[in-house]
């Protein structure tokens, strides 16, 4: 006989937070664990790397023009007499700086812009039209000749980081907002979206509250993944010269001085190289970790 | 079908229209055709500028109404695109151009789809086996190595080897050695410059359609129409063929229809690490020489192969999903 309990049965392990859930599916992933320590160990040398040479990456060091790997200086020196270490501390962390606020600020405006604009399309005829509106403007911008734009944009800039962060944000939140939208727009159907709208909850507190939350692992994953994009669009304008510009140095400059001699300065060219695969590759992994680690339904990580 | 394809292609025209003239402004903003005379000795005086310039509509001293008038009547009338600040004409460079990035970009285009189909063929019959996970280990490193890191990996290579065999088996600048005669020699010797840069462009992006064909044929094995066709008694390998290949197969040719516009400009770090004289090395030149009409008609360019692209993954999906009928 089956007699109906009236106290739940006791849990058997005991109840974790949502974090402390993700970060168990996360370490689930080999590679993800793998690819999260290697990124750790970047960030780390940008930020304390400077410490353990007396050199920065503007210092000329005339007695060493173009000497390979020594003491005095761990990765060799460029034509100029650079100490290569040095401008790898800081051009990685110009490189992650410029990667790392684009995807800020491109992910954020997406989530706004995406929402927003999936919730006035749940709404009255107006909403409908400018739900249109910003969806046209989404779908130009995706036409724009993006890259020809940024060239120009920076090249006018003449290799000011700041102008490139905007540059990039301007011509890439276009896509994140359509992403954000699609997903949005079956979220406004849902009961505790229509219920909030039936109290006379105001618009922009429903986006804020009700529909953003809802799509945060959305948001963690694009994030990380647009860091990798970015890093490899900035390193790629700068290695054709039009991003940051001398006496700014990022991953993408030192790549175009190390192919200028890159038979009789190896090292000018694998220091740069090494540092930008390990960084895409390691943040990528760490975004496929965390899509399977916040998607529930992934089997991916295992059982939680 | 044909009714579709029209309304779609008179949306692109608007949209190409669009973007060009939007570059015009926005090139005319930015990019200053006066530097170019700048540097001459003995040194031109402003009105000797403007004078040069003004004969190929480019002297910022008129209005930018009036110049975008000339311009734009210059194209609908006769074709011309104009001529760079220093008199060359664009239509010649860009025939000349779009013909070299064509040899480049198709040949990798083809390969890049045939392995990286093929590939997720292979692995996604081989889910979590041993040959799963190192196409999938490799094939994440590919997709996430930088387009320069590959071609510099590439060059580096190329000279080790060549230098091993101590004769120059891969050129690893320009398309073609000036003096070369007769039918074979010629032939080899556009491969020997083809082989590196289309083995970098197909590197970096070969990966994405194989995990991409890899999720979807997955996707496909498990649904009700390849379980019926296993039960009808075909084996997996057929069921796979003949049912699930085709519809795992629709979201891969969009991709790849998407994907040329994407690599006739993405192919600018290519073209510029093996100095290959195409488009995307155009793109750079033209901006760094403030070609005002040549970067427009780079822009033309590339918003007509997005059209062309989008309209192929129209056509593309029709063709291969019975589901979805148009027009």
């Amino acid at each position: 006989m089956n007699v109906p309990s009236t106290t739940p049965a006791a849990p058997t392990a005991p109840r974790r937070g949502r974090l402390a859930l993700v970060w168990r599916r996360f370490r689930r992933g080999r590679a993800a664990v793998a690819g999260l320590v290697v990124f750790a160990a970047l960030v780390l040398f940008t930020l304390l790397g400077g410490l353990l040479t007396p050199y920065t990456h503007t210092a000329v060091d005339f007695t060493a023009l173009t000497q390979g790997p020594s003491m005095e200086h761990p990765f060799g020196t460029t034509a100029g007499g650079n100490d290569v270490y040095a401008q790898a501390v800081h051009g990685l962390q110009r490189s992650l700086v410029i990667a790392v606020t684009v995807s800020l600020l491109t992910t954020a405006i997406g989530a706004v812009v995406g929402s927003g604009a999936a919730y006035l399309g749940g709404g009255r005829a107006w909403g409908r039209r400018g739900e249109r509106a910003v969806l046209g403007v989404v779908h130009f911008l995706m036409v724009v000749p993006a890259f020809l734009i940024l060239s120009l944009a920076s090249q006018w800039g003449s290799g000011d980081y700041r102008v490139l962060i905007v540059a990039l944000t301007a011509l890439s939140w276009m896509t994140g907002a359509r992403l954000v939208w699609t997903v949005a727009t079956t979220l406004r159907e849902r009961e505790y979206v229509l219920a909030a709208r039936f109290m006379g909850v105001p618009g922009p507190a429903i986006v804020l509250r009700h529909l953003i939350p809802n799509i945060g692992s959305l948001l963690i994953v694009s994030f990380t993944l647009t860091v990798v994009a970015v890093v490899q669009a900035e390193t790629a304008l700068s290695f054709i010269g039009f991003g940051v510009q001398v006496p700014d140095v990022s991953l993408g400059t030192m790549l175009a001085d190390g192919s200028a001699s890159m038979t009789t300065a190896p090292w000018l060219l694998t220091v740069p190289a090494t540092l930008l695969l390990l960084t895409t590759v390691s943040l990528a992994l760490v975004g496929d970790g965390l899509r399977d680690a916040l998607d529930p339904t992934s089997q991916a990580g295992g059982r939680a | 079908m044909l009714r579709y394809l029209l309304r779609r292609g008179a949306g692109w025209v608007a949209m190409i229209v669009v973007a060009t003239n939007l570059t015009y402004l926005l090139a005319n903003s930015f990019l200053d055709p006066r530097v170019n005379y700048l540097q001459l000795r003995p040194p031109r005086s402003d009105e000797e500028i403007s004078r040069s310039l003004a004969q190929y509509n480019l002297d910022p001293g008129t209005p930018l109404l009036q110049r975008w008038w000339t311009w734009i009547t210059g194209i609908l009338t006769r074709w011309d695109w104009g001529s760079s600040p220093v008199g060359d004409s664009v239509n010649e460079q860009v025939a000349f151009r779009v013909v070299m990035s064509g040899q480049l970009v198709f040949g990798a285009l083809v390969l890049s789809v045939l392995i990286g189909v093929a590939l997720g063929v292979y692995s996604a019959q081989r889910r979590h086996r041993p040959a799963d996970r190192v196409a999938q280990f490799v094939s994440v490193i590919a997709l996430n190595t930088p387009v320069a890191v590959a071609g510099l990996v590439v060059v580096v290579a190329a000279i080790t080897i060549n230098q091993a065999v101590g004769q120059t088996l891969f050129y690893v600048a320009g398309a073609q050695t000036p003096g070369v005669t007769g039918f074979w020699p010629v032939v080899l010797d556009r491969v020997q410059h083809l082989v590196l840069p289309t083995i970098s462009l197909l590197f970096t992006s070969y990966a994405g359609y194989h995990m991409l064909q890899r999720a979807m044929l997955l996707d496909v094995v498990g649904s009700d129409y390849v379980r019926t066709a296993r039960a009808k008694g075909l084996t997996r390998g057929q069921a796979i063929r003949t049912h699930g290949l085709r519809s795992s197969l629709i979201p891969v040719a969009t991709q790849v229809a998407f994907a040329i516009p994407a690599l006739f400009t993405g192919a600018v770090l290519t073209e510029k690490i093996f100095s290959w004289q195409g488009m995307g090395d155009y793109l750079i030149r033209t901006i760094s020489e403030n070609d005002v009409h040549g970067v427009v008609a780079t822009a033309a360019f590339a918003a007509l192969a997005t059209a062309v692209g989008a309209i192929l993954a129209d056509v593309a999906v029709v063709a291969l999903d019975p589901r979805v009928r148009v027009g």
